[in-house]
């Protein structure tokens, strides 16, 4: 489930493009990238879960509304994580994920950048050699 | 940018693309640029700029200021005025963080006070104005009261005690914007915001302690306007907006706007360009929500001001009064707002798009405040962490020419990824340190990503709208402590 950040695209912010074998895989890759953007992931212990559930009209917009999700709870209930496991729904319309993090300690976590938005600016998921692929250019 | 013989040389400093560029442009595009920075321009500014340039309703010319690159749909640096009945609104063209912006306070102090002590005030203001991911304000309000502090902006933190009693005529539009309606604004950026007041963020907001540089002190009648009346002297300088709360409202009408797009049948050349007539439901309910977060920018800055007034007096134990802490004013650099501008021999309404530029009004204005109205409004451009920061002043070529704006700070040469893959944090701080500016981060990370190489030469962008006579240069400040969001 990989992803790479890419350093030519949105100079003001941050660009990765994420792939996986799964519509699933991809959602949970897109989680975790946000989450190590904004924290070093060794530093944080997955010791509290929540659960998110999401609608959408459309699989891109549910996973834009999925990772807009992750930002308010980051600013709402100060929530950083680093486990995720998404189920999307068969239509591509619904997910409910659990996921695994803690909340933001100062001392403890390396933080590093605040992520604000989730922008549409090259966004959209693409079906191509059987892998779900996305760019993804995060508002900083 | 390579040279691109469709642009033509209006002066040393302005450059026109004209109509014939591209199919579709209802105005030229005009670059304010000299040929370095021009030349150094990335190409999506010149496409972006021209972009604007097609879209609905639009008067004049679509603008690029100095310090321009590129942005989501409309270039960062842009500025570009629509006809309010005719043309459009764009959520593109304001910013995700409505009301970023600048706010500059000055002090009584030499930096001979100031420097022995320099660590300790850098490390109390970074105590008392967090910064950083996920980060909570020290001030706490309640969800019902967000519609009266988004309404009334810094007027409402005078009459609550939060503001001096001059500081609400010492922002632009006079702390706060008229036409907010909580009701248009999400549940979610309300619960994002509310906790959010007096938080400094992250990404390029900082919060420096700078001192007036003598060398480039280019206007000390005018600097003694502002309350500069010595070299040395001790300023604070404020760069953050809308936090949450703006991103959400930006967010939630992407969404609105792309939608509504199919409804009105409007084309844009590329999907970030979202925009809706002004005049249109959609486009007046985002304004309402617009200028909501617009004035919790201003909220947010003013409680940032307190912070430092309180920091201030407890380490030099004096009241902030007694060190003259008043600001000198506070600007928008990321907004939309409907102006009354004469050109074409006309004087009409417009809605003025600024997007990483600055309003830049010139003397005699009746929007200038009263104490600064016969020389003009304050400009605030801020530079990178490593390089200062410039106070200019509005004039009446701005006026003339560029709806009233002006360039808003250097702008990025070099992405974040790219930075942090080149500079150390940790290198930096003690590079800044040995240059005299004791930094103080939230992250190493975000440090690198900051660094001077990172960003424009604010001095070529400057000059550059001096020359241009759509601002003026009053006095350079440089920065001796820093906190970094």
């Amino acid at each position: 489930m990989p992803f790479r950040f890419l350093p030519d695209v949105a100079l003001a912010d941050i660009a990765f493009e994420a792939e996986s074998d799964s519509v699933n895989g991809l959602f949970e890759t897109c989680a975790l990238a946000i989450e190590d953007i904004m924290v070093d992931p060794e530093t944080l212990r997955n010791t509290s879960e929540r659960t998110l559930s999401v609608e959408s009209e459309s699989l891109d917009r549910l996973l834009y509304d999925f990772m807009t999700e992750l930002i308010v709870i980051k600013d709402v209930d100060s929530l950083l994580f680093g486990k995720v496991r998404a189920d999307v729904s068969k239509d591509g319309t619904s997910l409910r994920a659990v996921l695994a993090g803690e909340p933001i300690d100062r001392e403890r976590h390396r933080l590093r950048n605040d992520v604000k938005a989730v922008t549409m600016h090259l966004f959209g998921i693409k079906h191509e050699g059987g892998y779900w692929k996305t760019t993804v250019v995060l508002d900083i | 940018m390579p040279a691109n013989p469709a642009i033509k040389q209006v002066s040393e400093v302005c450059w026109e693309v004209p109509t014939s560029y591209k199919p579709g442009m209802n105005v030229p595009a005009r670059i304010y640029a000299n040929k370095k920075l021009l030349d150094n321009m990335d190409s999506g500014v010149i496409e972006q700029a021209t972009n604007v340039a097609c879209l609905p309703g639009i008067v004049r010319y679509s603008y690029a200021m100095a310090d321009a690159h590129w942005g989501y749909g409309f270039p960062i640096g842009g500025v570009a005025a629509f006809d309010p009945e005719k043309g459009v609104i764009s959520p593109g063209g304001v910013g995700f963080d409505v009301n970023c912006g600048m706010r500059l306070i000055r002090t009584n102090l030499h930096y001979s006070e100031v420097k022995p002590r320099i660590k300790e005030l850098v490390d109390l203001i970074f105590n008392l104005v967090p910064a950083g991911v996920g980060v909570k304000g020290s001030q706490n309000f309640a969800q019902s009261q967000m519609g009266d502090i988004t309404a009334l902006g810094v007027r409402w933190c005078a009459e609550n005690d939060l503001a001096w009693e001059d500081d609400p005529e010492h922002v632009e539009e006079g702390g706060f914007i008229k036409g907010a309606d909580i009701s248009k604004v999400s549940r979610q950026a309300i619960t994002r915001g509310v906790s959010q007041f007096g938080t400094l963020g992250s990404g390029n907001h900082y919060l420096e302690i700078q001192v007036v540089d003598p060398a480039r002190h280019f206007d000390r009648e005018l600097a003694r306007e502002f309350g500069i009346v010595h070299d040395d002297q001790v300023m604070v300088m404020i760069h953050c907006g809308s936090r949450g709360f703006g991103h959400q409202v930006c967010t939630d009408y992407l969404r609105t706007f792309e939608s509504g797009m199919r409804k009105f049948e409007i084309v844009v050349r590329d999907r970030d360009l979202a925009c809706l007539p002004f005049s249109s439901k959609e486009g007046q309910d985002y304004y309402s929500a617009m200028v909501c977060a617009a004035n919790f920018a201003f909220v947010n800055r003013q409680i940032i001001v307190n912070k430092v007034r309180e920091a201030f007096s407890r380490v030099f134990h004096r009241d902030a009064e007694a060190l003259d802490m008043h600001l000198i004013y506070d600007v928008c650099h990321n907004v939309a707002k409907v102006e009354t501008h004469t050109y074409g021999g006309k004087t009409s309404k417009v809605l003025v798009h600024r997007k990483g530029a600055t309003r830049s009004f010139g003397p005699g204005h009746p929007d200038v405040p009263a104490p600064y109205r016969k020389v003009g409004q304050p400009v605030i451009i801020g530079g990178s962490m490593e390089t200062g920061s410039y106070l200019l002043i509005g004039t009446q070529k701005a006026m003339e020419e560029t709806f009233g704006s002006t360039a808003h700070g250097s702008g990025r040469t070099m992405s974040r990824t790219a930075a942090k893959r080149d500079f150390r944090g940790a290198e930096l701080q003690k590079k800044m340190l040995d240059r005299g500016i004791y930094v103080k981060a939230a992250t190493m990370d975000g440090l690198a990503e900051e660094a001077g190489l990172a960003y424009k030469d604010i001095s070529e962008v400057v000059e550059t709208m001096d020359r241009a006579g759509i601002s003026k240069k009053v006095v350079a400040l440089r920065p001796v402590g820093n906190i970094k969001g």
